[in-house]
């Protein structure tokens, strides 16, 4: 086949739609619920509160945006968040410094496995996560059999707007200024978009996918630390589900979830805000956790109709 | 002349912006070869694709025996009497042999919806043996057979039920000559049943030994028919591009000396199954020529080399003696390679231009550590412009480009990273003459400013008329080799091939 293939482009797979999409969506759910609830949703406790909610999410977002850049998945954060969050609080009682690094290092070990099953291996990334995603809620769930984890008692006293915002915002621009500027991010894109050919264009394909996984729970790890400076102990359903509400998040944000060549790293902080404005608004409108549940499906099978990106092909690598 | 087959009356079809194909009204004649030729993107494909049910023509009618015909997919084209062999594999993988033949056509051996795979495939032993094809077995997992063979499987698929009109679109650019004979028979037996072949091809000269007419195409438009007896290779090239090529389309030097500086080594490299105990010297503004059938094993030699093989044996070093074991070492020591699998292993087809000419170059391009946006932008279109890429911006998806221009922004790519060493495995498979005269042109400036290449080709004119030295390759081995000269023939090359 030579001829030019230029077929109209169908509406929604026009780029500006795919850019300005997750722009509407976001200013749609805002004013939407502005109006619902009257208001009340932005009052500047209520913004404070979401704010304080939104930390974890949008740190833990950011591994799995760079998984999901190069065609993977990963449904162990929550899990990982979890087992993470047992060994900042555990440590914490020994010493604050080491509890975040040993958090750091253990998320980092998770995704090793992660990779190694999924590099090694070759097995498809959906499936080795979601292995790990029972196997470390068992290992949670057999650390907090008896107790909750407690956190050393001044745990808490890092939770204020001031240190989590820094912590969030420095852990933000260090990870766009490596997306963006080292080169990463064209990698991870030629990844997602097409493995074969990055690697014949010099692309260690295989380094980078173990490096990512590691990097991935590595960043949880430090959602963990946010975690645990919040709740002050860990119970057995520490990060339950934080790996859907990411997906979520994502895909509202913009990302197809195939990764490759559209996806944009604002897609992170946009799809988590809009994500959490939305839980937000339906919590505020009084509506059941299960309706809740009902409403975020319907919702998240929408927007990955409309952002898969099917020129690529739906492959989870 | 014979009666009229298929008379396709102002058939047109846009894509976008692109006028495809523009009113396109054209006879074919039973018991005829007729040859469609032009440029890359000169409508020829999407022509044949709106006939046989690919794409939908926007306006225009097909006459077949005096009815019309509208095919709505392959299938249905079939059933109306037309059918197609494409350019790339047209096989689906994980099914039999069988199954792929009769894909789409299970219900003719169906009754009260069971499906009868013994009928099928007893059918199917069947038609491979009348084509002579027996050894391959009906009921075997189609990947169990190579490329060539896949394509000869294609052939029964599209040919089994005597369609009216069978269309080859270049096809046999991916053939060596054992599937070029086999498609040569069946397009003869198809003119001499009284039907009619519709062949395209790049080849010229197979085109006038194969066809009875041939219309020439440009830009959608038709442009000529003429009798293929009437006309020769340079009279088609004019009516193709409408002016007159020059004579220097292949470099014009004969006997200029080679530095002895070797610049790449490969020693007793072996490739289970692929090439076995093959060793190679490439100097410093050399260009080696690497020829054979395509199963010899020359293009994983090229791989071999860019350290992308698996299993691979032997050593392959630079002039300093760095080995090259892998494809980031080879890149980083500036060796380039352009696969023949363009879509998969050249290019990310998925993504920009931009993103495909930068990718290579990502350390090159930092300023202080630090990639720029800009600095990717500038450079992209620095080198897609001075390959004369015909794209809209460097924004553009590499999967809405022809061929040819893909071809180009690989070339551009290497181009960018001024790698020294530079493999090219078929670099003008599928590419029309004009490209071809751009990328010989590319190839022979390298060559005077130092740079080294390998040039693997299936094109014994090719290798004839670019190489400083050609190597021919048979069964995996080194099976001669021959210094550039001009009373070189083909023939010398073929008999080392076979």
């Amino acid at each position: 086949m030579e001829n030019e293939k230029k077929q109209s482009v169908p509406f929604m797979e026009r780029p500006i739609v795919r850019t300005v999409m997750p722009f509407a969506g976001f200013t749609f759910i805002v004013v939407l619920f502005a109006i619902l609830t009257g208001g009340q949703l932005y009052t500047a406790g209520n913004l404070k509160l979401l704010l304080s909610q939104s930390y974890v999410l949008l740190i833990a977002c950011i591994g799995v945006f760079m998984v999901m850049t190069m065609g993977g998945l990963d449904f162990s954060q929550g899990s990982m968040l979890g087992v993470c969050s047992v060994v900042v609080c555990y440590l914490s009682n020994v010493n604050m410094l080491l509890a975040v690094i040993c958090g750091v290092l253990t998320g980092g070990v998770i995704g090793l496995i992660n990779g190694f099953f999924n590099v090694k291996r070759k097995i498809t990334s959906f499936i080795v996560t979601i292995c790990n995603m029972y196997l470390f809620r068992g290992v949670v769930a057999y650390a907090t059999t008896k107790t909750p984890v407690y956190g050393a008692s001044n745990i808490t006293a890092y939770n204020t707007i001031g240190f989590n915002l820094t912590f969030t915002v420095v852990i933000f621009v260090i990870a766009f200024a490596v997306f963006q500027y080292t080169g990463l991010g064209n990698r991870l894109k030629a990844i997602g978009a097409g493995e074969t050919a990055a690697r014949f264009a010099g692309v260690r394909v295989e380094r980078t996918k173990m490096l990512v996984y590691m990097a991935a729970g590595m960043i949880t790890g430090l959602a963990a630390f946010i975690n645990s400076i919040k709740v002050g102990s860990v119970t057995s359903t520490a990060g339950n589900q934080l790996e859907t509400q990411i997906m979520i998040a994502l895909v509202l944000g913009g990302m197809p979830v195939n990764g490759g060549a559209k996806v944009k790293f604002y897609n992170i902080i946009l799809g988590a805000m809009t994500y959490k404005i939305l839980t937000a608004g339906l919590v505020m409108l009084g509506i059941e956790p299960k309706t809740q549940q009902l409403i975020m499906g319907i919702v998240f099978l929408v927007m990955v109709a409309v952002f898969a990106d099917r020129k690529t092909g739906m492959i989870v690598k | 002349m014979s009666e009229v087959l298929l008379h396709a009356e102002g058939i047109d079809k846009n894509f976008g912006v692109t006028h495809a194909v523009d009113h396109v009204t054209l006879d074919f004649y039973k018991g005829e070869v007729h040859a469609l030729i032009g440029e890359n993107g000169s409508g020829k494909s999407t022509f044949t694709s709106c006939l046989t049910g690919i794409y939908h023509k926007d306006t225009g009618t097909f006459t077949l025996n005096g009815k019309e015909i509208h095919a709505k997919n392959q299938v249905d084209g079939n059933y109306q009497g037309v059918a197609i062999i494409v350019q790339e594999i047209g096989t689906l993988s994980g099914l039999t042999v069988a199954e792929n033949i009769f894909l789409g056509k299970e219900n003719e051996f169906t009754t009260f919806c069971v499906k009868n795979t013994n009928a099928m495939n007893k059918k199917a032993q069947e038609l491979l043996d009348s084509y002579g094809f027996n050894y391959i077995k009906a009921t075997d997992i189609i990947d169990k057979y190579n490329f060539e063979d896949r394509k000869l499987i294609e052939i029964v698929k599209a040919t089994h039920f005597k369609p009216q009109i069978l269309v080859v679109d270049e096809t046999t650019t991916a053939l060596g000559e054992k599937g070029r004979k086999e498609l040569f028979k069946v397009m003869k037996e198809t003119r001499d049943d009284g039907r009619c072949v519709i062949f395209i091809s790049h080849d010229l000269d197979e085109v006038i030994e194969q066809s009875d007419n041939i219309s020439v195409l440009r830009d959608g438009v038709l442009i000529d028919t003429v009798k293929s007896a009437d006309v020769n290779t340079d009279d088609l090239k004019k009516l193709m591009v409408g002016r007159e090529m020059s004579n220097n389309y292949y470099r014009a030097d004969y006997g200029e000396k080679i530095s002895s500086e070797v610049v790449l080594k490969g020693e007793h490299l072996t490739v289970p199954g692929e090439i076995q105990d093959f060793s190679i010297e490439l100097h410093k503004g050399e260009i080696i020529g690497i020829g054979g059938l395509s199963e010899c094993g020359m293009h994983e030699v090229g791989k071999a080399l860019f350290g992308a093989s698996y299993d691979r044996e032997g050593k392959v070093t630079l002039a300093d003696g760095t080995e090259i074991n892998d494809i980031k070492t080879a890149i980083d020591h500036s060796i380039a390679y352009a696969s023949k699998d363009r879509d998969n292993e050249s290019l990310v087809i998925n993504d920009t231009i931009q993103d495909n000419i930068v990718l290579p170059s990502i350390e090159n391009l930092k300023r202080n550590h630090i990639l720029h946006a800009k600095d990717e932008k500038a450079f992209a279109e620095k080198f897609a412009k001075q390959m004369s890429t015909k794209m809209e911006g460097v924004h553009q998806f590499m999967s809405a480009l022809s061929g040819g221009n893909k071809q180009k922004v690989v070339l551009a790519r290497w181009i960018g990273k001024d790698s020294d060493i530079i493999i090219l495995d078929s670099p003008t498979r599928g590419i029309d003459v004009k490209v071809k005269a751009d990328i010989y042109q590319m190839m022979d400036h390298m060559r005077k400013n130092g740079k080294s290449i390998i040039m693997i080709s299936e094109e014994i004119s090719e290798l004839l008329g670019m190489a400083d030295r050609i190597i021919i390759m048979k069964n995996g081995r080194q099976s001669g080799e021959f210094e550039r000269s001009e009373v070189l023939k083909d023939t010398d090359l073929i008999a080392k091939m076979v």
